[in-house]
């Protein structure tokens, strides 16, 4: 978006104003219009048919329409995984720490043995990491690797890859 | 205890007192594990009559394993302790700013508690399937060398 910005500074106008000759204003308004028509197109993840229908219309030379397609194609991608970067997000997994511990004694219980696993989870939202420590015990670790087995498992399940095929 | 019907005629300060000091005494006991002879010892020593110590003692035998699961588990601290895990798998198809993502994603919650001060809000994050396969890779190994270390 930063980029985008820029490219529509006024700074850049008074260039292009004295080497083309033309107005400020024009220059904004068309440069507006490319980065409408550019981020809209990428948004919408359109066909190059479909994008040269729609430029069609706007009455310009073929020349002018093939490079507006060229330049379309070409910053696709880039566009797309920017504004991907704006969609509401959640704290996403970074990685994780661990380590085993046995609790041999406490202010309220001596002469134990009490086994736990301690983990430092990493989340990364947006640019800030977080970590957080956490612990558990034996059990509930077996317990917590059981069910995230099973969430990867259903991934591969034909219910999931019947919807992943028949919405592309 | 201050309700107590058949307890009504004693002060309550004294009352008090009295639970207080049991209460203190069982939670030393149950802290060293203290067998019944340690704690008919000790309670001869404090001049207690014979036949409350064996009640007291009787009902100690009773409650022992319970009260070394309580003072074990319950007081003290510790970090964030994990009891449980949800998880959702989704597959997203567009969002206001993009269209046709075409994305899986999973989003896990660690159901956590707090021992003591209540309850926490629980820890959500999301991942793809390769983070959470990174993820349930790590949890394997780290309950690989918990097996390893009890057969030591």
């Amino acid at each position: 978006v930063s980029l985008l910005r820029q490219l529509a500074s006024k700074k850049h106008f008074a260039f292009f104003k004295g080497k083309l000759n033309i107005g400020v204003d024009i220059i904004q308004h068309g440069v507006e219009g490319l980065v409408y028509l550019l981020t809209e197109s990428s948004k919408l993840m359109i066909s190059e048919v479909d994008f040269q229908d729609s430029i069609h219309v706007l009455g310009f030379s073929d020349e002018l329409n093939k490079s507006l397609l060229q330049l379309y194609l070409d910053n696709r991608k880039e566009i797309r995984s920017i504004l991907g970067e704006l969609a509401p997000k959640l704290p996403s997994y970074h990685s994780l720490e661990w380590r085993l511990d046995v609790q041999l004694a406490s202010r309220s219980l001596r002469q134990q043995i009490k086994p736990a696993v301690t983990m430092k989870l990493h989340l990364k939202q947006d640019e800030d990491q977080t970590a957080q420590v956490l612990q558990t015990d034996p059990a509930t670790l077996l317990h917590l690797i059981q069910q995230l087995e099973q969430a990867l498992g259903e991934m591969k399940m034909n219910h999931c890859r019947r919807i992943v095929r028949n919405m592309k | 205890v201050l309700d107590d019907p058949d307890l009504k005629d004693i002060d309550p300060t004294v009352l008090k007192h009295c639970h207080a000091a049991a209460a203190m005494c069982i939670l030393e006991a149950g802290k060293h594990k203290a067998d019944v002879s340690a704690i008919s010892t000790c309670l001869e020593d404090c001049k207690l009559d014979k036949e409350r110590i064996e009640q007291f003692c009787t009902e100690y035998q009773v409650f022992k394993p319970e009260l070394v699961t309580v003072v074990s588990f319950s007081i003290g601290r510790s970090p964030l302790h994990i009891t449980d895990v949800s998880w959702r798998l989704e597959y997203q198809i567009k969002n206001n700013q993009l269209h046709k993502t075409y994305q899986p994603s999973y989003l896990v919650t660690l159901n956590v508690e707090n021992s003591g001060s209540g309850s926490h809000p629980d820890v959500s994050f999301s991942c793809t399937m390769e983070q959470l396969q990174d993820l349930v890779g790590k949890l394997k190994d780290a309950a690989k060398s918990l097996e390893r270390a009890t057969q030591m």
